[in-house]
C-alpha cells in the first residue's frame, strides 16, 4: 500500500455510542404497546357486562411489597450506573448483583402470589383468570428477560478498559429494567388495586 | 477491479467484501446482500401466492364447479392471503429499503448490520414454518384475518390455526427488528448535511411505517397469543360462554391490521415520490407537503380500525367517527396524488417503463380510493359487506399500490443492482399486459359484488348473472400472470445480454446513483457530503474530500450524524460478518415449530438455544472494543 494516498484522519472524531440507546427506545416502544393491547384486552373483557363476578377480589399482601421490591431494585441499579459513568466499576458490579438478587426475590414473591390466587381462580376458570394470569405472566416473563440481560452485563469482560468503558451496555440493559418496573406499576394499578376502588 | 483502482479502494474493499464462501454466504451482514435476499424471496413468495389466486380462479371460473373442496379452497384463500400480505406485500418494500436507504443516505450499512441478517432469517424461517402446514394439508383456513370463534379448537380442529398464530408471532419479530433498523439508520446514518429537510421522500414514508409497525404489531403478537392459548392451553379470551368476547379478536386484530395497509402501502408511494420527478425531469411539486402527508396517513392510520368492523353492531357515534377517520385519510393520499400530477404537468415527462408502471399506480391507486370511500360510508358498507365488492377494493390498494409500483421500483433500480439495463420495450409489453389484465380481472369483481357474490365461496349455482363476471375476471388474472411472467424474463436476459447501466443512467438525483453499478461493498470511497434536495442535480461535488478526512478505512467504520440537521457527530464501529444472527433465527424456528405441536421439551431446548445463540452473538470478541 503506497502512502501517497494512504488516508489521514485530520479531525479527530469520536467513538458513536449511543446506537443501543436508541434501539432500546425502540424496544420499548414496541414492548409498551404490547402491554397497551393486554390492557385494552383487559377492559374490553371486563366492559359491559355482568360476566365477571370476581369472587375473590386480587391479593395485595404480595403485589404491593413486590411493587417496592422493583422500585427498590430500580434506584439500586440507577445508583450503580452512576458509579460505571463516574468509572468505579466495582462499585457499579455490586449494584447489579444486588438488582439481580432483589429481581429474584420479586421472581419468587410473584410464585407465592401465584399460589394463593390460584387457589380459586385460574386460567380457565373464565376470561378473567386468563387475562389476569396473562398479564401477570408476560411481565413475570419480562423480567426474566430483564434478568438474563443483566446476568450477562454482569459478566461482560472489559477488553481494552482504556477505550472503551462497560457503561453503555449497563445503562442500556438499565433502560429495560427500569422499564421492566414501570410497566408492574401498571399491573398493579389496573389489575390488583383497581378492583379494590 | 479495474485497472483505475486506487490502494484506498483497495483497502475498503478488503474491509467490506464477504468472503465468497459457503460460511460467508450465511454469515454476511452486507445489507446489499440482504437486500437481494428479501427481494428474491419476498418475490418468490408473490409467485406462490400468485399460483394459488389462480388456482381459485380456475375453480370460480365457472359456476358450481367443484374439482376443489371447499376445505381446500379455504386453505387456499387462506394461504393466499397471509402470503400475499405477511410474506410478500410488506417484505418486498423492506427489501427495497435494506438495499437502497443505506445508499441513499451515504452510509456504507445499516445501524445494525447483524440485525439486519437476522431479520432475513426470521422472515424466510417464518415463511417456510408457515410452509410446514400445507406439506401436512392442514393449512390455515380461516381467512387472513382468521375471526374468533371460528378459529377456536372446537371450530378448526387440526394443527392449521396453530401454524397461523406461531408463523405470525414469528414473523413480527423479524419485522419488528428491520423497523428498529431502518429508524436507528434514518435517524444516525445521514450524510453530512442531509438535514431532516432535504431527506429522499422514500425515507419519510419508510420511518412512518416502522413507528407503525412498533405501535401497531403487538396488538397482532397479543392476538395471536390469546388464539393459541385458548386453542391449546385452556383460557376463555374468545369464549362467550365463560366471559370471552369474539370481537376482542377483531379489534385487536384492527388495531394492528389498518396501520399495517399503510405499511404496505405508504412506502410505495415514497418509491413513487422518487421515480416520477425523475421521469419527469423536475423536482417534486410540493416536497414539504407530500412528507407531511405521508407523516399524517400514518397517524390518522391508528384512528380508522373500525371501518372493518362496521357490520358487527357498534354504537353510532363509534361508526361516524371512524367513518370521518376514514374520509379524512383520502385527503393525504389526494395531496400526494395531486403532487404528483402537478410534478408531470409541469415536468417533461419520459415514457420508460419505469414511469407507465408509475402512472398505472396512480390510476389504479385513485380508482382504489374513490371504491375506498365508498366502504367508508357504513349505509354502502353493509350492503357491500364481505362482497366480491370488498375483494376488488382491497386488489385495486394492495396490487394497484404496492405490486404496480415495486414493479416501477425493479424497472428503475435494477440497473443499480445488476448494473445491467432491462429491455425498455419488454417492460412496457409487460406493464400494458399486466395493466389490461388486472382490469379485466378485478374490475368485474365490483358488479359482481354488488350483484351479491359473497367473497370466501368455493363456487356458485348458475343463473345468477355472475358466470360472465367471473370467466372475464379468470381470463384477466391469468393475462395479468403472463405480464408478470414477461418482466422475470426481462430480468434473466437483461442479466445476460442488457446494456451495461453505468453509474447514473436515468440522471437521477439521489445519492444512490454515485455509487458504481451494481455498487462496491463499501459504496462510495469518500462518506458524501449534501448540500440540497437533489445532491446529484445540483452543483456541489458530493464526495470532494482532498484531505481524505471521510475515508474511514480502520476497519469496518461509518459516520454518524446528528438527527435533524446531520452534523458530523462520530464513527460508527460496524460488525464483522457472523454466522450467529443465523443461529438465534434456527433456535427460533425450533421453538415455534415445537409450540405449534406442543414438544413443550423441545420447545425448551429451543428457548435456552436462543438465549445462548443471543449471548454468543452479543458477547464481546477480543480483538473488538466495546461500543
Amino acid at each position: 500500500m503506497s502512502l501517497a494516498v494512504a488516508p489521514v484522519r485530520s479531525i479527530p472524531v469520536p467513538l458513536e455510542t449511543e446506537r443501543g440507546t436508541y434501539g432500546m427506545m425502540c424496544t420499548i416502544l414496541t414492548e409498551g404497546f404490547l402491554f397497551v393491547a393486554l390492557f385494552a384486552s383487559y377492559f374490553m373483557l371486563g366492559s359491559n357486562k355482568e360476566r365477571w363476578r370476581i369472587e375473590e377480589l386480587p391479593k395485595l399482601h404480595y403485589a404491593l411489597p413486590m411493587l417496592a421490591v422493583l422500585i427498590l431494585s430500580s434506584l439500586v441499579l440507577h445508583w450503580g450506573e452512576r458509579r460505571v459513568k463516574e468509572e468505579r466499576y466495582a462499585a457499579g458490579r455490586i449494584a447489579l448483583t444486588l438488582t439481580i438478587l432483589i429481581g429474584l426475590v420479586f421472581l419468587t414473591l410473584s410464585a407465592f402470589d401465584y399460589r394463593e390466587h390460584w387457589q380459586h381462580l385460574t386460567p380457565s376458570t373464565d376470561s378473567y383468570g386468563s387475562i389476569f394470569y396473562t398479564i401477570t405472566s408476560f411481565h413475570a416473563a419480562h423480567v426474566i428477560v430483564g434478568l438474563l440481560i443483566l446476568i450477562y452485563v454482569l459478566f461482560l469482560p472489559r477488553y481494552a478498559p482504556a477505550a472503551q468503558s462497560p457503561y453503555r451496555p449497563y445503562h442500556v440493559a438499565a433502560m429495560y429494567w427500569h422499564f421492566v418496573d414501570v410497566v408492574w406499576i401498571f399491573v398493579v394499578g389496573i389489575l390488583y388495586v383497581g378492583p379494590h376502588l | 477491479m479495474s485497472a483505475g483502482t486506487t490502494a484506498v479502494q483497495q483497502r475498503l474493499q478488503e474491509i467490506w467484501e464477504t468472503p465468497k464462501t459457503f460460511y460467508g454466504w450465511f454469515s454476511t451482514v452486507d445489507h446489499k446482500e440482504i437486500g437481494h435476499r428479501y427481494l428474491a424471496t419476498a418475490f418468490i413468495f408473490l409467485i406462490i401466492g400468485g399460483i394459488e389466486a389462480l388456482i381459485m380462479r380456475i375453480q370460480l371460473a365457472q359456476s358450481d364447479q367443484s374439482w376443489l373442496t371447499p376445505e381446500a379452497y379455504n386453505q387456499l384463500f387462506t394461504m393466499h392471503g397471509m402470503t400475499m400480505i405477511f410474506w410478500y406485500a410488506a417484505p418486498i418494500l423492506s427489501g427495497f429499503a435494506n438495499y437502497l436507504i443505506p445508499l441513499m443516505i451515504g452510509a456504507r450499512d445499516m445501524a445494525f448490520p447483524r440485525l439486519n441478517a437476522f431479520s432475513y432469517w426470521t422472515f424466510l424461517l417464518s415463511g417456510i414454518l408457515l410452509y410446514v402446514s400445507a406439506f401436512m394439508g392442514q393449512s390455515p383456513h380461516g381467512g387472513w384475518f382468521a375471526y374468533a370463534p371460528y378459529t377456536s379448537l372446537r371450530y378448526s380442529p387440526g394443527y392449521g390455526m396453530d401454524f397461523y398464530a406461531l408463523a405470525l408471532i414469528f414473523l413480527t419479530v423479524s419485522t419488528t427488528v428491520g423497523a428498529v433498523n431502518f429508524i436507528v439508520s434514518i435517524f444516525r446514518l445521514r450524510a453530512p448535511g442531509m438535514a431532516i429537510s432535504r431527506m429522499p421522500l422514500f425515507l419519510y414514508s419508510t420511518l412512518t411505517i416502522s413507528f407503525a409497525i412498533l405501535m401497531s404489531l403487538p396488538a397482532l403478537t397479543v392476538d395471536c397469543v390469546f388464539l393459541e392459548l385458548d386453542r391449546r392451553w385452556g383460557t376463555h379470551f374468545f369464549d362467550t360462554r365463560l366471559g370471552g368476547e369474539p370481537l376482542l379478536w377483531q379489534q385487536l386484530f384492527w388495531f394492528f391490521g389498518h396501520p399495517w395497509v399503510y405499511v404496505v402501502f405508504l412506502p410505495a408511494t415514497g418509491m413513487a415520490s422518487m421515480i416520477i420527478p425523475v421521469f419527469s425531469r423536475r423536482p417534486i411539486v410540493g416536497y414539504p407537503y407530500v412528507a407531511i402527508s405521508t407523516i399524517l396517513t400514518g397517524v390518522v392510520g391508528f384512528g380508522v380500525w373500525l371501518h372493518h368492523m362496521f357490520a358487527v353492531g357498534m354504537s353510532d357515534i363509534a361508526m361516524s367517527f371512524f367513518s370521518a377517520g376514514s374520509m379524512t385519510i383520502s385527503i393525504f393520499s389526494a395531496v400526494q396524488v395531486f403532487c404528483w400530477i402537478a410534478t408531470i404537468w409541469k415536468g417533461r415527462p419520459v415514457p420508460t417503463a419505469a414511469m407507465h408502471f408509475a402512472m398505472g399506480f396512480l390510476a389504479l391507486l385513485v380508482i382504489g380510493g374513490l371504491n375506498g370511500i365508498f366502504t367508508a360510508i357504513i349505509p354502502v358498507d353493509w350492503q357491500v359487506h364481505d362482497t366480491y365488492f370488498v375483494v376488488a377494493h382491497l386488489h385495486y390498494v394492495l396490487i394497484g399500490a404496492n405490486v404496480f409500483p415495486v414493479f416501477a421500483a425493479f424497472h428503475y433500480w435494477l440497473p443499480k443492482m445488476t448494473g445491467r439495463m432491462l429491455d425498455e420495450r419488454l417492460g412496457k409489453w409487460s406493464f400494458w399486459v399486466m395493466f389490461v389484465g388486472f382490469n379485466l380481472a378485478f374490475f368485474p369483481m365490483h358488479l359482481a359484488g354488488l350483484g351479491g357474490m359473497p367473497r370466501r365461496i368455493y363456487t356458485y349455482p348458475a343463473g345468477l348473472g355472475l358466470d360472465g363476471l367471473n370467466m372475464t375476471a379468470t381470463i384477466g388474472a391469468f393475462i395479468f400472470g403472463i405480464g408478470i411472467l414477461l418482466s422475470i424474463i426481462n430480468f434473466f436476459q437483461s442479466l445476460r445480454t442488457g446494456q451495461i447501466a453505468g453509474k447514473n443512467p436515468w440522471n437521477a438525483d439521489s445519492l444512490e446513483w454515485e455509487t458504481d453499478s451494481p455498487p462496491a461493498p463499501y459504496a462510495t470511497v469518500h462518506i458524501p457530503t449534501v448540500v440540497s434536495r437533489h445532491p446529484l442535480w445540483d452543483d456541489h461535488d458530493e464526495e470532494y474530500d482532498p484531505k481524505n478526512e471521510r475515508v474511514f478505512d480502520d476497519g469496518r467504520e461509518t459516520l454518524s450524524t446528528t438527527w435533524l440537521d446531520a452534523e458530523p457527530q462520530s464513527i460508527m464501529k460496524m460488525p464483522e460478518d457472523t454466522i450467529s444472527p443465523l443461529l438465534v433465527a434456527l433456535a427460533l424456528m425450533l421453538l415455534f415449530l415445537a409450540l405449534v405441536f406442543q414438544w413443550m421439551w423441545v420447545a425448551l431446548a429451543g428457548a435456552v438455544g436462543t438465549l445462548f445463540a443471543g449471548y454468543y452473538w452479543l458477547w464481546p470478541r477480543p480483538e473488538e472494543k466495546l461500543a
